[in-house]
């Protein structure tokens, strides 16, 4: 086994303070490397150190050594020369990445043509040759707008390779991705660990570290508190982080046994509902009756209907078929939603505190509720002053909570409440949302396309697509 | 320390040249409205003797080719140039941003309804529009201060339909709609922090564009008639005497100058995307 490339001391910092401590690993032929840790870690930072893209501000330090070369991370640039040719980079949502206006073929020929200098036919062969293996063939006069989702990131990937790099670093590649997607992506990356290349995956997936094997290192607050073999770290770890990471895996997770009090007149019916959407049948004829306090869980793949569904049920999005049924007498600021991505759910500029006292005095709410709320959902009073973008989003999902809860809601439209948040404050906020429906006998419809999830925490499951 | 420094001078540069427009156009209004204050020479006071002399110590502006004092007539010029383009910026912005806001909310036929008329008057070159207006009313400010909100008001309302569209389509605004707030308050809190900077930015912009649109119809003795002081009438009129008083053909344009400078100045493009609440 060869070494590809070798890090020495790699290190971020500001001017001010040291945010990622210094960290020495290798990347070696046929095997790859994860680095495991939450949103905040400094786990990106560090590759972003070692590509030398680090945003400005922050300054790099340490060795990189590729080739028996040596280069110094802390001038940036000196690794202009081996992006796309030594390393190259797959981009978070890949679709995203590719240019909108060019043929598939097109995008990955570039980079036989202009960084290995291979003749344009030639170059062809090869781009045609890379999206057949990848068994998308077809794709190569299509524009990335006409490919599927998978379709694209595998394109994605012919492209980032196309220059000659053997080691491909990949940032969060499976980030919102549901089960089958991730397996796809895991594949695609695999694949290229076996032809003899690297993989350095950035990742707070646990699944996906699992999957990769290989080596890994768990990150917490810009240090490394753990590493050696994936699987051995992950049956035996050392450190508590790690323990807590393993601890809030859903897969791991207490079944929560309540009983299930199917009394109570329903808050809402839903009778034969169907949705087709750009042609497509996303589901049809489901009947649904829904009970005070009820947690359903719905689960399916992405694209499948499940937010359509919940939205449905929410009078914000017309059935094609079927209909709705509230209960009569409640009033209809009590049927809430909580959103995929916190910030995307509040005014961007206002702060919290005055967020919430708009609606406090939309609905001549008591004031005095509040405080307790905080801080039973463990939100710290300071926090209020903030707006959205400058808390956490663990903690603005809390506050979502906490604004849907101050007008007791009698049934709850949570969409992926948690996907975008790290392990440990997923398990915290699933575990909060649950109690406090219970609690409050308030009906909870979760959506999630983790399958685990939805098993541990539901009382029953629906499942579309 | 070299990216440290990097990362400030733009926010420096940024301070530096919003602050040098808003230190030309409080010189120019200052010098605009003191006459009013303090009092000062009648602009259209005759007075044959001073005809075109240079700058003295007695007048720092020297005189017209009829001896009036150049500098009550370049403050009365100001004045109306002023006054008349923001007037026309918020009376094309009120209801630009208004429509604009109805459009992207209710789509459908009201959108199109709207952007037609504003496509059919975008046809028309906008000088053209406003030069219509005052043939067929002569001499009469209104007709010009109607014609330039006439083709300024599109770009409020083209501006302001393509960023409230999303903005309505957010979660956000999907959030507060649950939570059972109205119309009112997702323009106030939703839609216009995320617009107001951009579109008074443009309203600088649609100032110094309606300022000059109004010196070049009374260059073309079409806007405001003599013997009125106004900018572009001013440079007409001075034009034949180039030669004897360069510096008085030369003040208006100068003034005109600087007032466009200080409005582009002041609406420059921020160097970072995002900006401030």
């Amino acid at each position: 086994m060869s070494t590809l490339m070798e890090v020495r001391d790699a290190a971020v910092h500001t001017t001010e303070a040291q945010l990622v401590q210094p960290f020495s690993f290798s990347l070696e032929a046929g095997r790859p490397f994860t680095i495991l840790g939450e949103t905040g870690s400094g786990k990106s930072l560090l590759a972003q150190a070692v590509m030398g893209l680090l945003p400005e501000g922050l300054m790099a330090s340490g060795q990189l050594g590729i080739e028996g070369e040596t280069l110094d991370l802390g001038r940036p640039g000196s690794q202009k020369r081996l992006w796309g040719r030594k390393v190259s980079i797959l981009p978070q949502e890949p679709w995203l990445a590719l240019d909108p206006i060019m043929a598939a073929q097109a995008q990955v020929e570039e980079g036989y043509r202009f960084l290995r200098n291979e003749e344009s036919d030639v170059a062809r062969q090869s781009a045609n040759r890379d999206l057949q293996q990848l068994g998308v063939a077809e794709a190569r006069r299509k524009l990335p707008g006409q490919l599927s989702g998978g379709m694209a990131q595998r394109v994605a990937f012919a492209a980032a390779r196309a220059g000659g790099a053997r080691i491909v670093i990949a940032d969060e590649p499976t980030k919102g991705l549901d089960v089958a997607r991730r397996d796809e992506v895991i594949e695609l990356l695999m694949r290229e660990v076996r032809a003899g290349g690297c993989v350095l995956v950035i990742t707070h997936d646990l699944a996906l570290a699992r999957q990769m094997g290989g080596d890994l290192a768990i990150m917490l607050e810009g240090r490394i508190v753990e590493q050696g073999e994936a699987l051995e770290v992950l049956a035996n770890p050392a450190h508590d982080y790690t323990r807590r990471l393993i601890a809030a895996d859903p897969e791991n997770w207490q079944t929560l046994d309540v009983e299930i009090s199917s009394a109570g007149a329903p808050v809402l019916e839903a009778t034969g509902i169907g949705k087709t959407r750009g042609g497509k049948q996303l589901f049809s004829g489901v009947d649904l009756t829904i009970r005070p306090g009820e947690i359903i869980g719905v689960t399916g793949p992405s694209g499948s209907g499940k937010s359509s569904l919940g939205d449905i049920l929410l009078g914000l999005l017309k059935p094609d078929a079927g209909q709705v049924q509230r209960a009569t007498g409640i009033s209809i600021h009590r049927y809430q939603k909580l959103y995929q991505d916190p910030p995307a759910a509040f005014p961007a500029r206002a702060t919290l505190k005055q967020s919430l006292a708009d609606l406090v005095a939309l609905h001549q709410l008591e004031e005095v509720r509040i405080a307790p709320l905080m801080q039973r959902l463990r939100l710290a009073e300071h926090l209020l002053d903030r707006r959205p973008d400058q808390v956490s989003g663990g903690e603005l999902q809390r506050f979502a909570l906490l604004r849907v809860l101050l007008l007791d809601p009698v049934f709850l439209f949570a969409d992926e409440p948690t996907s975008r948040l790290d392990l440990i404050t997923q398990q915290e906020t699933v575990e909060l949302l649950v109690e406090l429906a219970r609690e409050r006998g308030c009906a909870l419809l979760l959506v999630s396309h983790d399958t685990a999830l939805i098993e541990k925490t539901c009382d029953r499951t629906i499942s579309i697509g | 320390m070299s990216s440290l420094v990097f990362a400030q001078t733009p926010a420096l540069r940024f301070s530096l040249r919003k602050s040098l427009g808003l230190f030309i156009l409080a010189g120019l209004v200052v010098f605009a409205f003191l006459p009013l204050i303090i009092g000062g020479a009648d602009p259209l006071k005759q007075s044959l003797r001073h005809s075109l002399q240079p700058p003295s110590s007695a007048a720092w502006f020297g005189y017209d080719h009829l001896g009036r004092s150049m500098a009550a007539r370049l403050a009365a010029a100001l004045r109306l140039s002023l006054g008349l383009a923001l007037l026309s910026v918020v009376t094309a912005m009120v209801p630009g941003i208004l429509l604009g806001v109805l459009a992207a909310w209710r789509g459908g036929f009201i959108d199109r309804a709207i952007g037609a008329v504003s496509e059919s008057l975008l046809a028309l070159p906008g000088l053209l529009l406003v030069l219509m207006l005052t043939a067929i009313v002569p001499d009469n400010p209104a007709m010009l201060y109607l014609g330039i909100s006439l083709v300024l008001w599109i770009e409020y309302f083209r501006v302001t339909r393509a960023l409230a569209r999303p903005i309505l389509n957010s979660p956000a605004v999907e959030a507060s709609r649950l939570l059972g707030f109205g119309p009112v308050y997702i323009l106030k809190r939703h839609v216009w922090p995320e617009i107001s900077a951009i579109l008074l930015r443009l309203g600088a912009f649609g100032a110094a564009s309606a300022i000059m649109a109004i010196a070049a119809l009374g260059f073309v003795s079409v806007g405001v008639r003599p013997p009125t002081p106004e900018l572009g009438l001013m440079m007409i009129e001075l034009l034949p005497y180039y030669e004897e008083a360069p510096h008085a053909l030369l003040q208006p344009i100068a003034v005109i100058f600087l007032m466009v400078l200080a409005l582009q100045l002041l609406a420059g493009r921020q160097n970072s995307g995002k900006e401030t609440a």
